[in-house]
């Protein structure tokens, strides 16, 4: 069905709510849209940024190798500052990791509609965050080849167990479970889409590789209904985690003696940064995908728009956060916590002075802009913005981690100035190609956005209405009565 | 009752034959071997060809799991077990510590045939059981893959290897070729009196021969001095313990000068401060640039270098009641209350100085004659031996060597091509000598220059004696067989100068015959200590302490009349002498490099200097008056202070005197006069001397400072008009501590430092009991805090509790316990770079921390270690329980354990956990990862040889595991079995008997920490505690980590009062 531009609205249309899916769509372009770079070639571009990511990558990997065979001597951690990039990493990207699951399970129990469009891409993101985040954590560890140690198997040791007091073993479990639901739920939803891929595949290798990840899905109403209900129950699941994950993280500072740590404020604080860093990142991408892609249809105006109140909610949270902390460094009169939050944060000309005033300017200050409609709905501002963010977030968990650490207690063990050795640093890009690498396959052999869900929100029949009778009702409607009775 | 028959089946419902037949097989399916339709495994057709595919595959893989190349270290159990020998339990050797002159009696725990671990003697009256970083680290040069292993002939690249006998052949040769031309045996000051009896027989076989005595660092001044007032070229002995005030001018005499053992050990008796009694000795120091000791002086005066002489001028006049002129206000300030104080308490007040210049000297001499200082805090009776050498005899030798004068010089333990100011004289000297031999075990500066070099042993390998104060005696007897073909020096001498007997032989008789008998001869062997009045028979350690303590510490009579005569010329010499240039140069000795004997030792290069927390390197001391000038860099401005702090790089700084310059990296060190410089001698040593006198990059390990130095008529001077410029450039200083004040823009940390003034003490004894119910108050108060503090249950804890009590007025920040915990512990040396990185590994620092003015602070040393909190905050965030608490106490870790997440350290308070960052020790399974930060002395120290130091107690620990202060738990163990054995309870200090000492403990001269089971009332730790219960604190108490070690505070007999925060 070919449409006309139809720009008219109907009597009873809202004119104040924006259109899900921009354009005239039906079921069946929605599919050709979609599965168009599934079925084309990837164009160059994706191959440069393929390979880049590769690149990038493999020096992560050469990274990690130095690191295991030469020990964590190859950073510049020391025996004052134990936490360094690794963890700053860690938690930067598991914060990213939240906006995915936040929008497919929080905004899938609350019916937002226009989460459709953005979620597939977005959980992706979460799944590989949480797969560059849990690189962090391992190869953190003095002895990697160890690392079973954290978990709770049955062993001829005593036997011995992990120890459930330590917030590090709760970011295990709570990681763990966190991917797992996420994958759980990402995959979930792949499916009728992977089923839609497969009937559409001209080849053979096509046709079974799809038909394997689809399940046998056939698209029966019983397996719609299955689908539906475990897609709730993934999402109830899931919906405490997107709280939980970060947390808990939050609680491996939270929980210790060191001032900058041994703060109460740092779960609900951490959540919203989470979620701040999550969307921004989700916008850095979708903005990418967008336009490689060619998605403008149904990734829309209003979908940025309301990433960016989001956003500029989340910012704020956080900003407020940072002045709790700065008054309670004060009004506890706490000379050590006064210290860490005045002298080696507060202070721009304290070594680390710039790291903190990075992350007011980043995360707190410029967020402010999105009150503004205009610049909600500016493209290159958004794109600047969510880089910006991210950012921000990162200097976030840096200021957190490193100034505390670097000046605690006694003056007499605070460090030199913590530089990242370039095997630091390369771990860090090895993340970032992995992400990257995991990114652009999926976008290439995944829907970016789910078919199925998308079709849910599509107003096709009201656009045929629009069509077919919009004309009639136009006319007075005594007339329309009147014809309609004959 | 009829019950239906159930079927399943029709064929059941039938029950048809198939199905009867099938019923009877329980297992219908057959197992899936080859040629199953026969039936059964054991029927198949090839059963055979199965066995052998598993037979095969496991062969193989057995094969191949076996040819894996393994290392094989080898452990060979005797076949005879020797009778005194028992595996696992250590021997003790009362030996003597010897170097240049210092003596320090100890014991060596021989492990295996192993020397392993020194240990200071307790019978020593002087020394009494202390030790210091030097004589702790002595051990390791025993396995130092640089020692020389056998004698060599030729110089430089063209010495080769010669037996002993053929050296003997050839020295015994040329001596007798000299024709008459004199020997000159050259040693640095030797006070064994059998060497001496061998260096004389020596000398009657050569007639025209000499015996030359060089000290690089000389106390000619002093020597002269007394010669001039007291008619005797000799150093008296010194009573610090008897005087109430003390005045040092520029003598760091717990840190280099002389005896500091034996000086610290008496020193502190007079700081050990009563809760009933308050009282301490006052200690006045004027000095130029900070030292060790003028760090502990309660009142600290600074001056330039050239002003000495006025200041001791000064302080003569204002003793004898006069004017006080010719010093600047600050200085004539201190000198007007040192002299009041001194006067006050004439025959309790000692004043000594360091200076090398004989005026200095006897105006010192008259000063402690006018407060009738002899007989009390100065002994006549006994004299010092450890220090013999003129500075003029020496120059005298090096003129007679250039004129062509001396036929043979044979060199022991002198190194004056590298430590004589004008080196190049030596040098060319040396070379004009026919017959050079060096008896060095290092091939070190002078030993380059010599035909032949004969190695001497190590001390531990030998046989000696020594006699450091007139009538005191301390023996050495080896404690391992010889490891190379090294021969004692002694032998050599007798060897050579024909005599029948060995030097063993020959030291046998002379003590037998000495002290009366074999037996008492064995028992003097024994205690390894024996004064002129002989050996008490028994062994038993009080009475030998108690005889041998009356005997020495009993000056007799005031010992030598003093003639003024020299004085008023002295005054008039030294009151004058003023400096012109705008910055001195001072060069000073470091605690543990010394005039360069530290550093070819891996563990003293890596022990952070007391005063300046560098390590590895020798650097500029400036003042942070002059860093502003000079360095633009002002510390009270937070921003450039901080600056300075976290870079390790340095500025350089080309410091010129007398035309010869250095240039080093310049660290600002409160406590220096504004305008002079210090710098370290001890430095630039030649490679050859070991590995850790190089650096990384190939350059040696600081810079030498002796061409600064010059000789002043008949002393060398250590300091002298300088020219400082700014170089340009950067040099990377690795600093143990970057931060010294516990002060900060938000408050005093005073939880973590607490010290104040002897008048605030006495006026208000609890105002730090005061001060912790203050800081405890929001938990419950002093009182109720274990347990109110805390959400969780409060358990008891029974049976032995293991605690520590420091007390920071004894403790002088010496690091005799730093480097004894190394020893002890197995403690890695990380070198230079990990240093500056912060990865040094030491389970036991001193952090050092000022304040007051910060161009003349006073400083508190403090030992930190593991606290083994009872609270611990790294035990919870474990995520594998590596490290737990033990029923006793300890804060423990299970190294194999550890997956090394760091988290323990991150959440240490303290900051007292060390990580493996990298395989520092070889230890690790994975091979060949000893690349990139492992610095080259790491390296050496993971050598076979160097490994022999290794405690087989404790385990070495490998890459990416936490380690840190265990209490010893070795020494915990071993002492918890022997009263286990004994069946009596652990014994911890009650009147004097310990089962348990922790190394630290043990090693400190001042004994200033104190261990054992606080749960035995009797114990000296609770003594400890109780007694000085008002002083007593624990280290941020208030975050509950309930710490097992406890301090008592500073306090400083100090005008000036420390401010404290309410």
């Amino acid at each position: 069905m070919v449409l006309n531009q139809v720009t008219m609205h109907l009597k009873y249309e809202s004119q104040l709510r924006e259109p899900l899916v921009a354009g005239v769509k039906d079921y069946h372009q929605v599919t050709e849209d979609i599965v168009r770079p599934i079925e084309a070639k990837p164009s160059k571009l994706w191959y440069i940024g393929f390979f880049i990511s590769v690149a990038c990558l493999l020096f992560g990997v050469y990274s990690v190798y130095r690191e295991v065979t030469y020990g964590i001597g190859q950073w510049n951690l020391n025996r004052t500052i134990g936490w360094g990039w690794d963890i700053t990493n860690f938690v930067w990207w598991v914060g990213i990791g939240h906006a995915g699951t936040l929008i497919s399970a929080i905004l899938l129990l609350f019916r937002q509609g226009w989460r459709t469009g953005v979620n597939r891409a977005a959980e992706a993101m979460t799944i590989f965050a949480v797969m560059c985040a849990g690189q962090f954590p391992i190869f953190h560890m003095g002895r990697v080849w160890m690392a079973m140690f954290v978990f709770p198997y049955p062993n001829t040791r005593g036997p011995v167990w992990p120890n459930f007091n330590s917030p590090l073993m709760w970011d295990v479990f709570a990681i763990s479970t966190y991917f797992t639901v996420s994958l759980l739920f990402w995959y979930s939803g792949l499916i009728p889409d992977f089923a839609t891929v497969r009937d559409r595949a001209k080849t053979k290798l096509r046709k079974k590789l799809y038909g394997i990840a689809s399940f046998g899905w056939v698209g029966s109403t019983k397996h719609w209904q299955r689908h539906e209900a475990l897609s709730l129950v993934l999402a109830g699941l899931a919906t405490p985690l997107v709280l939980s994950v970060h947390t808990i993280v939050s609680m491996d500072f939270a929980t210790s003696v060191i001032p900058g740590w041994h703060t109460t404020i740092f779960p609900p604080y951490f959540v919203a940064g989470a979620i701040f860093s999550g969307f921004a990142m989700t916008q850095t991408l979708l903005l990418v995908i967008r336009k490689v892609f060619g998605l403008q249809d149904y990734i829309t105006m209003g979908h940025i728009e309301a990433m960016n109140k989001v956003i500029v909610l989340t910012g704020s949270i956080v900003g407020c956060a940072y002045l709790t902390e700065l008054f309670m460094g004060w009004y506890s009169q706490n000379k050590y916590e006064g210290y860490t939050f005045w002298y080696s944060r507060a202070n721009l000309f304290s070594p680390y002075g710039w790291s903190y005033w990075g992350m007011m300017a980043c995360n707190v200050l410029s967020p402010q802009i999105f009150w503004f409609r205009k610049l909600r709905r500016n493209i290159y501002i958004t794109f600047f913005m969510s880089v910006i963010v991210n950012i921000g977030m990162w200097f976030e968990r840096f200021v957190i981690i490193v100034t505390s650490l670097y000046r605690d207690y006694l003056p007499s063990s605070w460090s030199p100035y913590y530089h990242p050795s370039i095997w630091e640093i390369g771990f860090y890009v090895g993340t970032f190609g992995l992400f990257f690498t995991c990114f652009f396959l999926f976008s290439k052999y995944f829907p970016t956005i789910a078919i199925a869900e998308i079709k849910y929100i599509l107003k096709v029949t009201g656009e045929n209405y629009k069509e077919k009778v919009g004309e009639l009702e136009m006319e007075n409607p005594d007339e329309f009565a009147h014809e309609y009775a004959h | 009752m009829k019950q239906n028959k159930h079927w399943q089946s029709f064929g059941e419902l039938n029950n048809s034959e198939a199905h009867q037949n099938a019923a009877k097989d329980e297992f219908r399916e057959e197992l899936p071997f080859e040629g199953k339709e026969n039936g059964g495994f054991f029927k198949t057709e090839t059963p055979r060809r199965d066995f052998l595919k598993y037979l095969g595959f496991s062969t193989a893989a057995a094969a191949l799991a076996a040819s894996c190349e393994i290392p094989v270290r080898k452990a060979i159990p005797f076949a005879n077990k020797p009778e005194d020998i028992v595996p696992g339990v250590a021997d003790y050797y009362a030996t003597t510590f010897v170097q240049d002159g210092d003596v320090v009696s100890v014991l060596a725990k021989v492990r295996d045939g192993r020397p392993i671990k020194i240990e200071g003697n307790d019978l020593s009256p002087i020394t009494e059981g202390g030790t210091s970083a030097r004589v702790q680290a002595s051990v390791l040069e025993l396995y130092d893959t640089h020692r020389l292993r056998f004698p060599t002939m030729g110089i430089g690249n063209d010495a080769k290897e010669i037996t002993l006998e053929a050296a003997d052949k050839s020295i015994a040769a040329e001596l007798a070729a000299l024709g008459g031309a004199p020997v000159v045996i050259l040693t640095s000051t030797i006070n064994s009196p059998t060497t001496l009896d061998a260096i004389n027989q020596f000398i009657a076989k050569y007639p025209g021969s000499r015996h030359v005595v060089y000290d690089a660092v000389s106390h000619t001044g002093m020597l002269l001095a007394n010669e001039a007032t007291y008619g005797k070229r000799a150093i008296p002995s010194y009573h610090f313990e008897n005087a109430k005030v003390i005045v040092s001018i520029g003598a760091d005499f717990l840190g280099t000068w002389l005896s500091p053992v034996e000086f610290t050990k008496q020193y502190v008796k007079g700081r050990k401060l009563s809760q009933e009694k308050p009282e301490l000795s006052r200690h006045f120091h004027f000095e130029t640039v900070a030292s060790l000791t003028g760090s502990n002086a309660d009142e600290r005066y600074l001056h330039r270098p050239s002003e000495t002489g006025a200041i001791v001028a000064a302080l003569y006049s204002a003793v004898q009641g006069q004017a006080v002129s010719g010093v600047s206000d600050a200085a004539k300030e201190g000198i007007t209350k040192a002299a009041k104080e001194l006067v006050a308490n004439k025959g309790a007040a000692l004043v000594v100085s360091g200076s090398n210049d004989v005026n200095v000297q006897i105006i010192v001499n008259a000063i402690n004659e006018a407060l009738q200082a002899g007989g009390k805090t100065i002994d006549w009776s006994a004299t010092l031996n450890y220090k013999a050498g003129i500075d003029k005899d020496f120059a005298d030798l090096v003129a007679d060597l250039n004129a062509g004068k001396v036929g043979a010089l044979l060199v022991h333990g002198a190194n004056p091509a590298y430590s004589w100011f004008d080196a190049d004289k030596v040098k060319s000297g040396i070379s004009k000598v026919k017959l050079a031999v060096s008896f060095s075990s290092r091939k070190d500066e002078t030993a380059q220059l010599c035909k032949y070099v004969v190695p001497d042993h190590h001390f531990l390998e030998s046989w000696g004696d020594a006699e450091p104060k007139t009538g005191f005696y301390s023996f050495m007897q080896p404690t391992i067989n010889p490891l190379f073909k090294t021969r004692q020096w002694q032998d050599s001498l007798l060897k050579w100068s024909g005599a029948a007997t060995n030097y063993s032989t020959a030291f046998k008789t002379y003590w037998t015959a000495k002290l009366g008998g074999d037996n008492s001869w064995e028992t003097a062997l024994q205690n390894g200590v024996a004064t002129a009045n002989g050996v008490t028979a028994k062994p038993a350690k009080a009475d030998t302490l108690a005889h041998a303590v009356a005997q020495m510490a009993a000056p007799a009579g005031t010992g030598s009349a003093f003639n003024a005569g020299g004085v008023a010329a002295a005054v008039s010499a030294a009151g004058g002498k003023k400096g012109s240039g705008k910055v001195e140069v001072v060069l000073y000795q470091k605690v543990a490099i010394g005039a360069g004997q530290g550093a070819a030792n891996p563990w003293l290069q890596e022990m952070p200097d007391p005063v300046t927390k560098a390590t590895w390197d020798n650097y500029v001391i400036v003042s942070p008056a002059l860093a502003k000038t000079l360095l633009n860099i002002d510390l009270a401005i937070p921003g450039q202070a901080d600056a300075y702090e976290v870079n390790p790089p340095k500025k350089l700084v080309k410091v010129t005197v007398n035309g010869k310059s250095v240039t080093l990296p310049a660290l600002i060190i409160p406590g220096t006069e504004a305008n002079t410089i210090g710098i370290a001698v001890g430095y630039g040593r030649a490679k050859e001397v070991g590995a850790a006198a190089v650096t990384d990059e190939g350059d040696v390990v600081g810079q030498n400072a002796f061409p600064l130095t010059s000789l002043n008529g008949s002393a060398v001077q250590f300091y002298g008009d300088g020219d400082i410029t700014v170089d340009g450039g950067t040099f990377p200083i690795a600093l143990s501590q970057t931060h010294s004040l516990y002060t900060t823009p938000q408050g005093t940390r005073t939880e973590v430092m607490k010290e104040l003034t002897l008048n605030q003490f006495k006026k208000k004894p609890d105002q730090i009991l005061e001060e912790r119910e203050h800081e405890m108050k929001p938990f419950g108060g002093l009182e109720n805090f274990e347990k109110q503090g805390t959400i969780y249950p409060v358990y008891d804890k029974p049976g032995i509790h293991w605690g520590m009590s420091i007390d920071l007025n004894s403790c002088v920040g010496c690091g005799a316990c730093v480097v004894a915990c190394n020893a002890e512990n197995n403690i890695p040396v990380v070198g230079k770079r990990e240093v500056s990185r912060f990865h040094d590994m030491h389970w036991i620092r001193i952090d050092r921390y000022y304040a007051g003015s910060i161009d003349n602070p006073t400083v508190v040393f403090q030992p930190m270690m593991c606290q083994h909190c009872d609270n611990a905050p790294c035990e919870n965030v474990c995520p594998v329980n590596a490290t737990n608490h033990s029923s006793e106490g300890l804060n423990q870790m299970a190294y194999n354990r550890c997956i090394g997440t760091k988290y323990c350290a991150n959440n240490c308070p303290y900051k007292v956990r060390r990580f493996n960052w990298a395989d520092y020790t070889g230890a690790d399974s994975f091979p060949h990862n000893q690349v990139g930060h492992v610095s080259a002395a790491t390296l050496e120290m993971n050598d076979d040889l160097m490994r022999m130091v290794l405690n087989p107690d404790v385990t070495v620990r490998s890459r990416g595991v936490m380690e840190k202060c265990s209490f010893c738990v070795q020494r915990l163990q071993e002492g918890k079995l022997k009263a286990k054995k004994e069946s009596r309870p652990l014994k911890s200090g009650e009147n004097g008997e310990w089962d348990v000492k922790t190394a630290c403990q043990q090693a400190c001269p001042a004994n200033a920490i104190v261990f054992g089971n606080i749960n035995n009332s009797k114990a000296a730790v609770v003594a400890h505690r109780t007694e000085n219960n008002d002083r007593l604190f624990r280290v941020i108490e208030q975050i509950h980590t309930l710490p097992n070690v406890s301090y008592l505070a500073k306090v400083r007999n100090r005008d000036e009062e420390i401010a404290t925060e309410e």
